[in-house]
């Protein structure tokens, strides 16, 4: 069975509306980081303790979210799962975009943005970092081929080929995201190998929230009809793919636990580190995977607008987890004198404090309005919404190659 | 292979910051620089160092006593900075061992400071780019400058001489004798970074005296033990006689 797709109309006063605000959101964010650039980082709450700020929580974020984005694709190309086909189109679209709109914040974010020409010429391939930009643009040229397998009769035939290729290397992406904080031997925080299979778990769980809330949105926007059969199906693997994150965090922190020499650090993250204590257990823990969880599993999980706040509380979780991960790993001071108190006039054994500037947070909500006005223009120009996704349609497909 | 480094003398330094100054003064002014600095006289001054001097006090009050740890790039042998930079910007030397960082390729991502376990690693916050202690490797090789001076700024300053300057893999060198008498030890050694600098420890001085060593066995007072009775116009005659 053929599913026909179609561009969005967008010729309401609404639709101009809402790619006005994202444009000028995104405007925003680009000035936010000419002023920072021009001025230096010393107008930012970065210093030497605290080097990457909001807009590496952002940035990871979205990076994470686009890789996960792609997975509702892969189950339909990669596991056969028909039902989840005609959303395909939109999975690539978003994974791109979220893409797009993270490396846009971590490149503005660098102290020197203009040499990303430096970065791309010039790789030293024992670098994670290095890995990881080749990874990103390798994603991109891969779910371009991707979508124009889904897109043209002419590469059809590569479909199945491009779409295990995709599913595999967007693994590698994730698992070299998760590397960059796990290959860190030098912060407690860090280095342990759980973080590139964490980061695998936070992406289905992030880029899933993201996917429904954006499917949900056009949906309803443009009254085209949307079946359960889609919906539950997805808040349930949201469900799932939640209790993984909190599965791998709870791991994570018991592990650090039953080593006496992470007790420190542990302490400050789970009772005693301030923002990162209470973004961990409220923002993480309570509006991320508990609150979530109890909407999705209940009879709430069956309203549309109960499972929207779900995703929304997901990607809140999700972006207090960032947080907690990337500013209180660094937060928590080296220990190059176990057992003694150090003092210095530069901050050393103390932990590090850090107020976001508002440019940097501009900077990051700048990211996401990018992500979201690349998806929203693509579906008016371009075919990547099925017309229909009622059950009808959807079961329909059941079976169907 | 050379390997130039520091040797710091813990027993020796007092904590003056003379180091961090003449650091800042001469590389600031020089290859490396300029180090940016914002509020220098403010509530809260901020700035680019490549030296820093760290204190912690060992033991328990009232028997405590403070120890002065002068800290910059340690210029590991196996530079855990190195291989995480992305463009290798950051390298090391092959001819004398010097960790440096390429300021036109370093795009400022600021990862290599994550890497370090030192911490040593700063992020100009006005040039944008990663920076740290060179050795002043553009004044030890300036011959232009008198050659007991090709040293780094901030062991010529050194009040006390804490600082010692050389290649630790000449067994004959300053340095490794430093280091070989007097227990040099590296920091943090435990990480497998092998650092080129090393300290040596703070050294207590002790010497045991007997009672008897205080007193003159051979005193002609004692054994003649001839004294006068002391008359109220004691002169030290008294005493003597």
């Amino acid at each position: 069975m053929n599913i026909a797709f179609r561009e969005i109309e967008g010729r309401s006063a609404g639709f101009w509306l809402f790619f006005a605000a994202l444009g000028l959101l995104a405007l925003i964010g680009v000035s936010s980081a000419l002023y920072m650039e021009h001025h230096g980082h010393i107008v930012t709450g970065m210093d030497n303790q605290i080097v990457w700020g909001m807009p590496h929580v952002f940035a990871v974020f979205l990076i994470v979210a686009a890789s996960g984005a792609l997975n509702v694709a892969s189950i339909g190309t990669v596991f056969g799962k028909t039902p989840y086909k005609p959303l395909n189109r939109l999975s690539g679209l978003l994974a791109i975009a979220l893409l797009a709109g993270g490396l846009m914040v971590l490149v503005l974010d660098l102290g020197r943005a203009d040499r990303l020409i430096v970065a791309m010429t010039y790789y030293n391939f024992k670098s994670i970092f290095a890995w990881n930009v080749i990874l990103y643009n390798g994603f991109f040229a891969i779910v371009i081929a991707y979508l124009w397998t889904m897109m043209d009769r002419a590469g059809g035939a590569w479909y199945q080929a491009v779409g295990l290729f995709a599913f595999v290397w967007r693994l590698v992406l994730t698992t070299g995201t998760g590397a960059i904080f796990g290959f860190l031997v030098a912060r407690e925080a860090y280095d342990a190998a759980l973080y590139a299979p964490m980061f695998i778990v936070f992406s289905f769980n992030y880029g899933l929230a993201v996917f429904l809330l954006v499917l949900m949105g056009f949906y309803k926007w443009t009254d085209r009809p949307l079946g359960d059969m889609v919906v539950l199906r997805l808040k349930n693997l949201l469900g799932v793919f939640i209790a993984a994150s909190f599965y791998f965090v709870f791991v994570y922190h018991i592990t650090n636990l039953y080593f006496t020499k992470h007790h420190g650090l542990e302490a400050f993250i789970l009772t005693s580190g301030g923002i990162h204590t209470a973004l961990f257990w409220v923002g993480q823990m309570l509006l991320g995977y508990a609150l979530p969880l109890a909407i999705l599993y209940s009879n709430l999980g069956n309203s549309r607008a109960w499972i929207a706040l779900a995703s929304a509380l997901a990607i809140v979780g999700g972006l207090a987890q960032m947080y907690v991960t990337i500013i209180g790993g660094q937060a928590w001071p080296i220990e190059l004198f176990p057992g003694y108190a150090v003092s210095s006039s530069f901050y050393d054994g103390v932990v590090h404090s850090y107020s976001p500037s508002g440019v940097e947070i501009l900077l990051g909500i700048g990211g996401v309005a990018v992500a979201l006005l690349l998806t929203t223009f693509a579906v008016k120009v371009l075919r990547f919404l099925p017309e229909r996704l009622d059950d009808e349609t959807v079961a329909a497909l059941h079976g169907a190659k | 292979m050379t390997q130039l480094a520091l040797v710091i003398d813990l027993n020796v330094c007092v904590g003056c910051h003379a180091c961090v100054t003449s650091c800042k003064q001469w590389n600031t002014s020089g290859a490396a620089g300029p180090m940016f600095d914002d509020n220098p006289y403010g509530r809260d001054p901020t700035g680019t160092f490549f030296n820093r001097v760290q204190t912690f006090e060992v033991g328990e009050f009232p028997c405590t006593e403070t120890v002065h740890f002068p800290k910059s790039c340690l210029h590991c042998e196996d530079a855990p900075c190195v291989p995480v930079c992305p463009t290798g910007a950051s390298y090391k030397r092959k001819e004398d061992g010097i960790v440096l960082v390429d300021y036109d390729k370093c795009i400022g991502c600021k990862y290599c400071s994550w890497a370090c376990p030192y911490g040593a690693r700063e992020l100009d916050e006005h040039q944008k780019v990663m920076k740290k202690c060179t050795l002043c490797v553009d004044r030890i090789y300036d011959e232009t400058i008198p050659e007991d001076r090709r040293k780094p700024a901030c062991v010529i300053s050194c009040p006390t001489s804490a600082r010692l300057f050389g290649d630790v893999h000449d067994p004959d060198s300053e340095v490794s004798i430093a280091i070989r008498e007097n227990g040099g030890y590296q920091l943090m050694p435990e990480w497998g970074t092998k650092p080129a600098n090393h300290y040596l420890p703070r050294r207590k001085t002790k010497m045991h005296i007997h009672e008897d060593e205080l007193t003159r066995a051979d005193n002609p007072l004692r054994k003649e033990d001839i004294r006068h009775e002391t008359s109220r116009e004691t002169t030290l005659d008294d005493w003597l006689m």
